[in-house]
């Protein structure tokens, strides 16, 4: 039996504006499991950025209880968060942000210089995860050179670095053109299958589908929670015209 | 605070993988390396904003060690004209004198008669010095010299030996010879060399003098250096050169007095200030119509008014490097808010506030600490330069330096603290959204 990685109880979150308390999160509770892939889901103003912050320790719930790995980590201070999310949570985000002046080793070994590792550890850890997204050969590149798909897989080296329990992968695709999308959503297969957590905060239901689960949430609450079953691999034909359609996401 | 990270299923499996020890904290050097990655990605902007700091330790470094250089050229210059000095001149032509008309050089002969008389055991010379300006001459040659006359005991008193030929006795004295000591300028004017005045004769007043020694090039010219004086017996000027009083003992512009030592001063300072102001009449301290100064209280107040003049020069560098501080910390400002995102980043990758507190103080610290090491260079540099075109010895002080660079120092960590406080309170949150 799999253990949870993240439980959420009635979890609550308000900002103040002039006075009154917005209500972004109005009690949402799931749990997520240790070796899941789901998506959470969600149009803009849903919440979804709330809840992902919520779950990747950036922010903190108002009410309600955020148990992570079985631990409570609703009310932990910013340095414990900082710790525990450098130790537990791995981010990808739909711009890279990956730091122009580092290498892509560099880039990758940061979450493991603020862990403390030591140097020689640490570029041995960053170079076996480069590895892993089958981009040992580019270790010494700066961002610059390196294509989107590139980009993106680095910014997912860097989040495996720490060997996190929960892989948090925000629009992860939302920059690529459909056909690179697919090799990252490729990539988070081949770590699911190896072990890792991931979960995709996407408002795209096609990638959604491309997960075992969705979580859906709509004004702040979750609206539906529902397994099915993985459209994976997606059909290939026609890919290509879809990358056509979304010419404004090619690749930078 | 951190989780027990118990592992099952198919994380097992991925434990496996051998996993690099955490260690409790961010190592220090880490930090270092970062701070100063960035501030070589931007290098043009980091050297720009070190300037201030450059120019202000720079500024601090130069101008202490112009200052103690004069101090110190005008110390030696003191200290050359002899040591354990006491100088009794005239008094009474200057303000708040009462006695209206008293002769500037009221000190005579005769009182430098009655010091040698006392025989102290502190005295370990006196020499009574009198002068005027008058030309001398050889063949068709004419310099105007400062002629002195003085007694053989100058050449202890006042440190001063000759470099060619030998001193006029006392013998010379008593007799009242036309004997001379020339200033090694007059020698090379009228002679073209020491050694070839000596022997020589020369007119001094339309008097026949014959040369018998000539003093060492002092290093130094103008009208009143020792390199332009002419040194005669003080009994032949008196007789002979310039007769100043007929009827009552020739008056005198100093007699020096030199202590037997530094410690034997102060006290003989004042058992002469007690005989001549006896032998002058004089019952009020204030207006004696004399003055003896001490070589010591002199340097003293030499020192003071260098050292004062010196921290005050250093001041206004400091005050540079202050608005240097300010120039850090304008542009740490405009990085932390260039680089919220970069922030944001680093905190979502795990980076506690006080790694970016780290970051961002010991950047501003590299840069005013490089500026500070640079400065110092230009200021070593510059003092050089300067202490050459005023023809003043600059001397670099070693406590100069180190104040620079610490007070650079405190400058880097002082103004570097509020952008470094603002960077490691960003929400990464807001943060990461910052375009």
């Amino acid at each position: 039996m799999a253990r949870d990685v993240v439980t959420l109880e009635q979890v609550r979150k308000a900002y103040r504006l002039a006075d009154t308390p917005f209500w972004a999160l109005k009690g949402v509770s799931f749990t997520v499991a240790a070796g899941e892939m789901m998506a959470l889901m969600g149009p803009s103003g849903s919440g979804k950025t709330t809840l992902m912050n919520i779950i990747g320790l950036l922010d903190t719930p108002t009410d309600g209880r955020y148990r992570l790995n079985g631990e409570d980590v609703s009310h932990l201070s910013e340095f414990d968060r900082a710790v525990l999310r450098n130790r537990t949570i791995g981010f990808v985000f739909q711009a890279f942000h990956l730091l122009p002046r580092l290498t892509a080793v560099e880039n990758v070994e940061t979450p493991l210089t603020y862990g403390g590792y030591h140097r020689r550890a640490r570029r041995r850890q960053a170079i076996d995860v480069l590895d892993r997204v089958g981009l040992a050969d580019k270790a010494g590149s700066l961002p610059a050179m390196l294509s989107g798909g590139e980009r993106q897989r680095v910014a997912v080296a860097r989040a495996l670095a720490t060997n996190p329990t929960l892989l948090l992968a925000d629009e992860p695709t939302g920059n690529l053109d459909t056909r690179t999308g697919n090799e990252i959503i490729a990539l988070f297969h081949q770590l699911n299958a190896e072990g890792a957590t991931i979960m995709i905060v996407t408002h795209e239901p096609d990638i959604a589908a491309q997960t075992a689960r969705t979580v859906r949430v709509r004004d702040g609450l979750v609206e539906a929670d529902e397994p099915h079953a993985a459209v994976w691999p997606p059909a290939t034909a026609g890919s290509h015209d879809a990358a056509a359609q979304r010419s404004g996401h090619g690749p930078e | 605070m951190a989780p027990s990270r118990r592992r099952s299923g198919r994380h097992a499996r991925e434990a496996q993988r051998p996993i690099p020890r955490a260690r409790a904290s961010l190592d220090p050097l880490e930090i270092v390396l970062i701070a100063f990655r960035s501030i070589r990605s931007n290098l043009l902007r980091s050297a720009l904003t070190t300037l201030g700091v450059v120019i202000g330790v720079a500024a601090v470094v130069a101008l202490t060690a112009a200052g103690s250089g004069v101090n110190a050229s005008v110390t030696d210059r003191i200290t050359s004209l002899g040591s354990n000095l006491l100088t009794v001149t005239g008094a009474g032509r200057g303000a708040g004198s009462r006695v209206r008309g008293a002769p500037p050089n009221s000190i005579t002969l005769a009182d430098a008669q009655a010091i040698l008389a006392l025989d102290d055991p502190r005295i370990a010379g006196i020499a009574p010095q009198v002068q005027i300006n008058l030309s001398i001459q050889h063949g068709a040659n004419t310099s105007y010299v400062s002629v002195v006359g003085t007694w053989p005991d100058y050449q202890n008193v006042r440190n001063t030996t000759v470099s060619e030929g030998a001193f006029f006795t006392q013998d010379d004295n008593s007799s009242g010879r036309l004997v001379a000591v020339l200033g090694y300028q007059v020698a090379q004017d009228l002679f073209g060399g020491s050694q070839r005045a000596l022997g020589q004769s020369v007119r001094i007043g339309g008097l026949p003098f014959d040369v018998i020694g000539v003093l060492p090039d002092k290093g130094d010219t103008g009208f009143m250096s020792p390199n332009s004086q002419v040194l005669v017996p003080l009994t032949t000027f008196v007789t002979r050169v310039h007769r100043d009083s007929p009827t009552g003992t020739p008056r005198m512009s100093a007699v020096y007095v030199q202590g037997s030592s530094a410690g034997a001063l102060s006290g003989l300072q004042q058992d002469l200030t007690t005989l001549i102001a006896s032998r002058h009449r004089q019952s009020d301290p204030a207006n004696y119509d004399f003055r003896i100064l001490n070589q010591a209280d002199q340097l003293a107040t030499l020192n003071s008014v260098t050292g004062t003049l010196t921290l005050f020069l250093g001041s206004i560098a400091g005050i540079s490097l202050l608005v240097g501080g300010i120039g850090i910390m304008n542009i740490m400002l405009v990085s932390v808010t260039e680089r919220t995102r970069e922030i944001g980043v680093r905190k979502a990758l795990g980076a506690k506030p006080r790694d970016i507190l780290a970051q961002f103080l010991l950047e501003a610290t590299m840069l005013s600490v490089g500026g500070g090491i640079l400065g110092i260079l230009a200021g070593i540099g510059l003092g050089a330069v300067a202490g050459h075109a005023l023809s003043v010895p600059s001397r670099v002080m070693p406590q100069s330096i180190l104040i620079a660079f610490l007070f650079a120092a405190a400058v880097g960590i002082f103004f570097g603290l509020y952008p470094a406080q603002r960077a490691a309170r960003l929400d990464p949150v807001e943060s990461l959204r910052y375009e």
